[in-house]
C-alpha cells in the first residue's frame, strides 16, 4: 500500500508541476494559451469525479454532465443577478416573469451560491443513488436510469425559459467578485485559481482511493455480492460516492460557466456526458490522476486538430475513440502500468493488476 | 371525441417507427449484450441509401427497401467483424466503442455526400388518407404501421421458426454450451448484427419521406429506441413491441393534454420509475445471461 | 483543408505527442501585435460545418467564402488580400466561444463573421464585447438586442411581420395558430405577431412550442385540424420545419384554406422539403433566390457555378454574402495602415450599397435597413414574391419594447 501511494504522490507531484509551472512557462504567460488551458483544467474535474464513480466503484454515470450544468448554473445565476443590478435579470421581462423566483433571491449571495454550486448537485446525485441503489440497481441499468435522467433534465431547463433562459442559456454575466479581487478570466491568477481547485480535488480524489473507503469501493467494484456478504452496506457505499462526484461534477461545472461566460442546456447534453467519459477512458478510468490528464490530453487535441483539420476533426477524433477503447481498454494509465512492469522485468503475471499496485506516470508533457 | 380517435392513431403511427428501430437494437442487445450507440446512425445510413437509390437509380422508397436492407447490414456485418467482435467481453465498452462508430459513419456521410438536408420524395400510390368518420389516417403512415408488424412478424418466425433461430436461442442460453454442440456463436452473432442493423436501414428508409435527411438525425433517435427495449424486457420480442405501443400512446397522450416537451419529460419520468421498480422490463423473457 | 503551413507542423506534433504542440502557439500569439500588421487583411469565419446546425450554416460558409474570393481575384482591398481563417463550431455554443477566442484574441482578425442561432451568438458576444472586435451575424433574429461589436444583416420581427400580417389577416383571415421551437426566437417573433394582431383584431387560436429537433408532428397536425385555423404562423427551424411541412403534406391539408406562413423557411428547407409538398405555402423575408435584379443572377450564377447547379441561396446565405462586401466597402474608407474593428464599425454606419435583394443601407444602431417581400413557394421550390414594401423597412429591434430603443449610442431606456 505504501509504494502504491507514494507513486500516486510521485506522479501527482508531476503532474503539478507541469500544470502549475510547466504550462503557463511553455505559452510564455500568455492569457489567451492559458484561458484555453483552464477550460480544460475545469473539464478535468469532471472527469476525475467521474473516475470516482465509474472507474472505482463501478457505476457508470451517464448524467454527469446534468451535475455539472447545475453548478455551472448556480454560478451563472449568481453572475446574472450581479449584471443586472436592482433589475430582473432581462430574460425574465422577456418572459413575462414580473418579480424575481424564490429560487434565484438566495443567488444574491456568492457564499451561498459557492455552497449551492457544490450541495444541490451533491444532493441530487445522492437522491438519484438512493433510488436506485436501495433496489440494488446496477451495471448497464445504471447507465440508462442516469441517461433518462439527464434528458429529462435538459428538457426541462429548456422549457423552463422564464426561469433558465431555455435553450440560450445564462448569458450576459458579470465577472466575479471573490473576496474583492475582480477576476479577469485571461490572467494568469485566474489560470492558477482553476488549477488549485483541480489539484485540490485531485488530492481529495486520491485521499478517498486509498482510504479503506476507496478499497470498499473497489471491492464492490469487482463484485458487490460479496461485498455484501462481508457486512458491508453497500448501497450507502454507492450513495456516498455517487454524492461526491456530484458534488465535484457541479464544482467543476462552476468553474466552467466562469470560464465561457456563460452557462448554457448544451452543457447537459447526451454527447457532452459521454465526451466526458470517453475522457475518462482515454486517460485510464482506475485513476483519477488518470482520468484529469485524460480529459487534458483530448481536449488538448480536439483544439489542435480542428485547428489543423478543420472539415475532418471530428472524424479523427472517432477514430482515436475507437482505437482507445479497442486496443487500450485501461486507457493510458493502462500502458503505463504496463510499461512499468515490463521495466521492472517482472514476469507477466497472471493475475489481473491492482489499480494501485504500479507506478502512475503522467508524462503527457515529456 | 375526435381527437382522442385521431391521438390514439398518432400514437400508434409514433409506436410503430420506434418499433421498427427498437428492434433491430433489441435483437442486438438480447442476443450479445452489445449497447449499439451507433444504431441512430444505422437508421441515417438507411435514410442516405434510399437517397442515393432515389436520386441515382430512379427507385421509390418502397421498392428500396430490400436493397437498403441489405446495404446497410453489410455495414452492420464488417463493423460486427472488424470491431464489436472484439469487445463482447466489455459489454459497457461497446457503449464508447459504438458511440465512436456513430461519429465516423455521421462525418462519413457528411463528407462523402454533404451537410446538407436531402430529399427524398414518398411513395404517390401512398398519398392521401383513409378517412372514417372524424378519423383521418394518413396512407403512408398506415403502411408504416401495417410494415413494422410485418417486420416484428418476420423476426418472430426468424427467431422461433428457422434454424438460425435455433442456433440464435442456444447461443443466447448458453454460449459456451451451445459451441460444443457445434454452433458457431461468433457466425450467429454477426449475422444477428447485421441483421440488427439492417432493419434499423429500414427504418430510415420508412422515415424519410416523412423527416429531415441529415447526418445527425440518428443522434436522436437511438436513446429512444434504447428506452423502449429497456422498458420492453431483455430479449423479448414481443416486449418491445409492447414497450412501442405503450410508449407511443403516452407520448401521444401527453402532448395532447400538456404540451410535447412536458409530455416527453414525463414519459422518461415514467421509464425511470419502471426501471426502477421492473429492471427487468414489461415482459421479461426466461433467457439467463 | 489545411489553414496556414506553420500551423500544420504544431497540429502534426498535436497528434503524435501533443507536447509539442504546446509550444508553437506560444510563438504564434505574439502579444500586443496591431490589426493587419501583415500583408494580408485577417478575416475570422466562424460558421458549423459539423453538428445540426451544418444544414444552413455550411451555406452561409459557402456564401461568405464566395464573397472573399470574389474580393480577393479583383485585388484585395488597399492591395491586400482578404485572409479567410476558417474555424468549426460544431454547432455547439461552448465550441463557439473557445472558437471565438482564438479567433479574435489569437489570430487577431479584424472582423468575424458567423452563427445562426441566437445561443451562438450570444456564446460569442462577451469575448467580442471585451475585446472591442466586431462580430457580422447575418441572421434574422428577434431582435431585443444592441449590442455595440455586433453588426445586424438579418431581419428583425418588425422587419418581417409589418407588412405580413395586415395581408395574412385581409387575405385568408383573423384566427391565428402558432407554431414553433421552444426558444427564444419565436417567443418573441410570436410576442410581436400578438401585437399586431392585436391592433388588426386578429385573434390566436392556439400557441404552441415544441424542442429543437423534434421531428414528429401528428399530434400537432391532428390540433390543427381540429381547431381550422385560417393561417398557422411558423417558426420552426430547420429539420423540424421540414418534418413539419412534410407531415402536414401527407395529411393532406390543404394550403389553399390553411395556409402555412413561414418567418423561417427558405429555399434550403423547401429543397428538403420538396417543392411539391411546399407549394403554395408562404414565407416572409427581404430576399428570395427568383428574386430578379442584376445584382442577384450575379450572385446565384456565381453561387450555382461554384457550389453545383442545384445548389439554392437564401435570405441568410444573402446576407452573409453582403455583410462580407459591406465589409470591404468599410475597409476602403479607412487607412490600411489603421485598421481596427471599431474603426470599420464607424466606416460601415450610414453605408448603402446595392445588394441581391435590393439597396440595403446600415442603421447607426448597427442593424440593416432591408426590403421585406412575402413569397409563395411553387411547385419549383422557388418563391413568387407576391407582396413587397414600399420602400427600404427601418430595423427596430425594441419594436415589442415601448419605451426601449436600439440608437447610435446603445439601448436608451425612457
Amino acid at each position: 500500500m505504501n509504494t502504491k501511494l507514494s507513486y500516486d504522490i510521485i506522479g501527482l507531484t508531476l503532474f503539478a508541476g507541469v500544470i502549475l509551472f510547466g504550462v503557463p512557462a511553455l505559452f510564455s504567460y500568455d492569457g489567451f494559451e492559458l484561458n484555453t488551458f483552464s477550460r480544460y483544467l475545469s473539464l478535468a474535474i469532471v472527469s476525475m469525479a467521474l473516475a470516482l464513480s465509474w472507474g472505482t466503484t463501478g457505476l457508470l454515470n451517464l448524467g454527469q454532465a446534468a451535475t455539472f450544468g447545475m453548478g455551472s448554473y448556480a454560478m451563472a445565476m449568481h453572475l446574472k443577478l450581479k449584471a443586472s443590478g436592482d433589475g430582473l435579470p432581462d430574460f425574465m421581462g422577456w418572459n413575462n416573469v414580473e418579480t424575481l423566483p424564490l429560487i434565484w433571491g438566495p443567488f444574491q449571495s456568492l457564499t451561498f451560491t459557492l455552497l449551492a454550486g457544490l450541495l444541490i448537485p451533491a444532493a441530487v446525485g445522492g437522491l438519484i443513488a438512493i433510488f436506485m441503489f436501495r433496489a440494488r440497481i446496477a451495471g448497464v441499468f445504471v447507465a440508462i436510469i442516469t441517461l433518462a435522467f439527464l434528458v429529462a433534465f435538459q428538457l426541462l431547463v429548456i422549457e423552463q425559459q422564464g426561469l433558465t433562459g431555455g435553450q440560450n442559456g445564462l448569458t450576459g454575466l458579470a465577472q466575479l467578485v471573490l473576496f474583492g479581487w475582480k477576476i479577469d478570466i485571461y490572467s494568469v491568477s485566474f489560470y492558477y485559481m482553476v488549477g488549485g481547485c483541480l489539484m485540490a480535488a485531485l488530492i481529495f480524489g486520491l485521499y478517498l482511493t486509498h482510504s479503506k473507503f476507496g478499497l470498499v469501493l473497489r471491492a464492490i467494484r469487482e463484485d458487490a455480492e460479496r461485498t455484501r456478504y462481508f457486512g458491508y452496506n453497500v448501497a450507502n457505499y454507492q450513495t456516498v460516492i455517487f454524492c461526491i462526484s456530484a458534488g465535484l461534477a457541479g464544482w467543476a461545472g462552476m468553474l466552467y460557466a466562469l470560464v465561457l461566460e456563460f452557462a448554457s442546456p448544451t452543457y447537459m447534453s447526451v454527447s457532452f456526458s459521454l465526451a466526458i467519459v470517453i475522457w475518462c477512458a482515454v486517460g485510464g478510468r482506475e485513476s483519477v490522476l488518470a482520468a484529469a490528464v485524460g480529459a487534458i490530453l483530448v481536449n488538448l487535441a480536439e483544439g489542435r486538430l480542428s485547428d489543423v483539420f478543420v472539415e475532418g476533426w471530428h472524424m479523427i477524433l472517432g477514430v482515436m475513440f475507437l482505437v482507445v477503447v479497442m486496443f487500450m481498454p485501461r486507457g493510458i494509465y493502462g500502458l503505463l502500468v504496463d510499461a512499468g512492469r515490463a521495466l521492472r522485468r517482472k514476469p507477466a503475471s497472471t493475475k489481473e493488476a491492482l489499480p494501485f499496485d504500479t507506478p502512475l506516470n503522467p508524462k503527457q508533457e515529456s | 371525441m375526435d381527437v382522442v380517435f385521431n391521438q390514439a392513431f398518432a400514437g400508434l403511427s409514433i409506436a410503430s417507427i420506434l418499433l421498427i428501430i427498437a428492434l433491430g437494437l433489441a435483437i442486438i442487445y438480447g442476443t450479445m449484450g452489445v449497447i449499439n450507440l451507433a444504431h441512430g446512425e444505422f437508421v441515417m445510413l438507411g435514410a442516405y441509401a434510399t437517397w442515393a437509390l432515389q436520386t441515382y437509380a430512379g427507385l421509390g422508397v418502397v421498392t428500396a427497401l430490400p436493397l437498403v436492407f441489405v446495404a446497410v447490414a453489410a455495414v452492420g456485418w464488417i463493423i460486427e467483424k472488424v470491431i464489436v467482435q472484439r469487445l463482447y467481453t466489455r459489454p459497457l465498452d461497446t457503449i464508447l466503442a459504438t458511440w465512436g462508430i456513430g461519429i465516423i459513419l455521421q462525418q462519413a456521410v457528411r463528407l462523402g455526400v454533404g451537410a446538407d438536408s436531402r430529399f427524398v420524395s414518398g411513395p404517390h400510390w401512398l398519398s392521401g388518407n383513409i378517412e372514417i368518420g372524424a378519423l383521418v389516417m394518413s396512407n403512408y403512415r398506415l403502411f408504416v404501421i401495417a410494415f413494422s408488424i410485418m417486420v416484428l412478424g418476420a423476426t418472430w418466425l426468424l427467431m422461433t421458426r428457422t434454424e438460425f433461430g435455433m442456433k440464435l436461442r442456444a447461443v443466447i442460453q448458453n454460449r459456451g454450451i451451445s459451441e460444443c454442440y457445434g454452433i458457431e456463436a461468433k457466425n450467429v452473432y454477426s449475422v444477428t448484427f447485421a441483421y440488427g442493423a439492417g432493419l434499423a436501414g429500414i427504418a430510415g428508409a420508412l422515415i424519410t419521406p416523412l423527416f429531415s435527411t441529415i447526418p445527425t438525425m440518428g443522434t436522436g433517435l437511438v436513446v429512444d429506441a434504447f428506452l423502449v427495449v429497456i422498458v420492453g424486457g431483455l430479449g423479448s420480442l414481443m416486449g418491445t413491441a409492447a414497450a412501442a405501443l405503450l410508449i407511443g400512446e403516452v407520448t401521444a397522450l401527453f402532448s395532447i393534454v400538456i404540451n410535447d416537451t412536458l409530455g416527453r419529460i414525463a414519459v422518461l419520468a415514467g421509464i425511470i420509475l419502471l426501471i426502477r421498480f421492473r429492471p427487468r422490463g414489461l415482459f421479461p423473457s426466461d433467457i439467463r445471461h | 483543408m489545411k489553414r496556414r503551413e506553420f500551423l500544420g507542423h504544431a497540429g502534426a506534433f498535436g497528434t503524435m505527442g501533443l507536447a509539442g504542440g504546446l509550444s508553437v502557439p506560444a510563438l504564434l500569439s505574439g502579444a500586443g501585435r496591431a490589426y493587419a500588421a501583415g500583408d494580408d487583411i485577417p478575416v475570422g469565419l466562424l460558421f458549423s460545418l459539423t453538428g445540426a446546425v451544418a444544414v444552413v450554416e455550411h451555406t452561409l460558409h459557402d456564401a461568405a467564402l464566395m464573397a472573399i474570393d470574389e474580393i480577393n481575384a479583383a485585388g484585395g482591398v488597399h492591395g491586400k488580400q482578404l485572409r479567410a481563417i476558417i474555424e468549426d463550431p460544431a454547432s455547439d455554443p461552448a465550441t463557439y466561444s473557445d472558437r471565438a477566442r482564438r479567433l479574435m484574441i489569437r489570430d487577431k482578425c479584424v472582423s468575424v463573421f458567423g452563427s445562426y442561432t441566437s445561443a451562438s451568438r450570444q456564446a460569442v458576444l462577451p469575448v467580442t464585447e471585451q475585446r472591442e472586435n466586431l462580430y457580422w451575424y447575418p441572421t434574422l433574429y428577434e431582435g431585443r438586442e444592441c449590442s455595440r461589436n455586433v453588426m445586424y444583416g438579418g431581419a428583425v420581427p418588425n422587419q418581417q411581420q409589418d407588412i405580413l400580417l395586415p395581408w395574412l389577416v385581409e387575405n385568408f383571415g383573423k384566427r391565428i395558430y402558432m407554431i414553433g421551437n421552444n426558444y427564444v426566437y419565436p417567443k418573441e417573433e410570436n410576442n410581436y405577431c400578438r401585437i399586431l394582431l392585436n391592433e388588426l383584431g386578429g385573434e390566436v387560436l392556439h400557441e404552441e412550442y415544441v424542442p429543437l429537433g423534434h421531428s414528429d408532428f401528428s399530434s400537432v397536425i391532428n390540433r390543427i385540424r381540429a381547431q381550422e385555423p385560417d393561417v398557422i404562423f411558423s417558426t420552426l427551424v430547420g429539420d423540424s420545419d421540414v418534418a413539419f411541412a412534410r407531415q402536414y403534406r401527407a395529411a393532406e391539408l390543404d394550403p389553399e384554406k390553411m395556409p402555412v406562413c413561414s418567418l423561417t423557411r427558405s429555399e434550403v428547407e423547401v429543397k428538403a422539403i420538396g417543392g411539391d409538398a411546399a407549394a403554395g405555402h408562404f414565407s416572409s423575408a427581404p430576399y428570395f433566390m427568383s428574386n430578379d435584379t442584376p445584382e442577384n443572377q450575379r450572385f446565384v450564377e456565381n453561387y450555382k457555378s461554384r457550389y453545383g447547379a442545384d445548389s439554392v441561396t437564401h435570405f441568410v446565405s444573402e446576407a452573409a454574402y453582403f455583410q462580407i462586401y459591406q465589409f470591404k466597402a468599410a475597409l476602403e474608407k479607412l487607412d490600411p495602415a489603421n485598421l481596427s474593428p471599431t474603426a470599420i464599425r464607424d466606416a460601415a454606419v450610414g453605408m448603402s450599397m446595392m445588394a441581391p435583394q435590393g439597396e440595403i443601407l446600415i442603421d447607426p444602431n448597427l442593424h440593416t435597413h432591408l426590403w421585406p417581400k412575402v413569397g409563395q413557394w411553387q411547385s419549383d421550390g422557388q418563391a413568387k414574391v407576391i407582396l413587397q414594401s414600399e420602400g427600404r423597412i427601418t430595423p427596430k429591434p425594441y419594436a415589442a419594447y415601448p419605451g426601449q430603443d436600439c440608437t447610435g449610442d446603445g439601448l436608451v431606456k425612457s
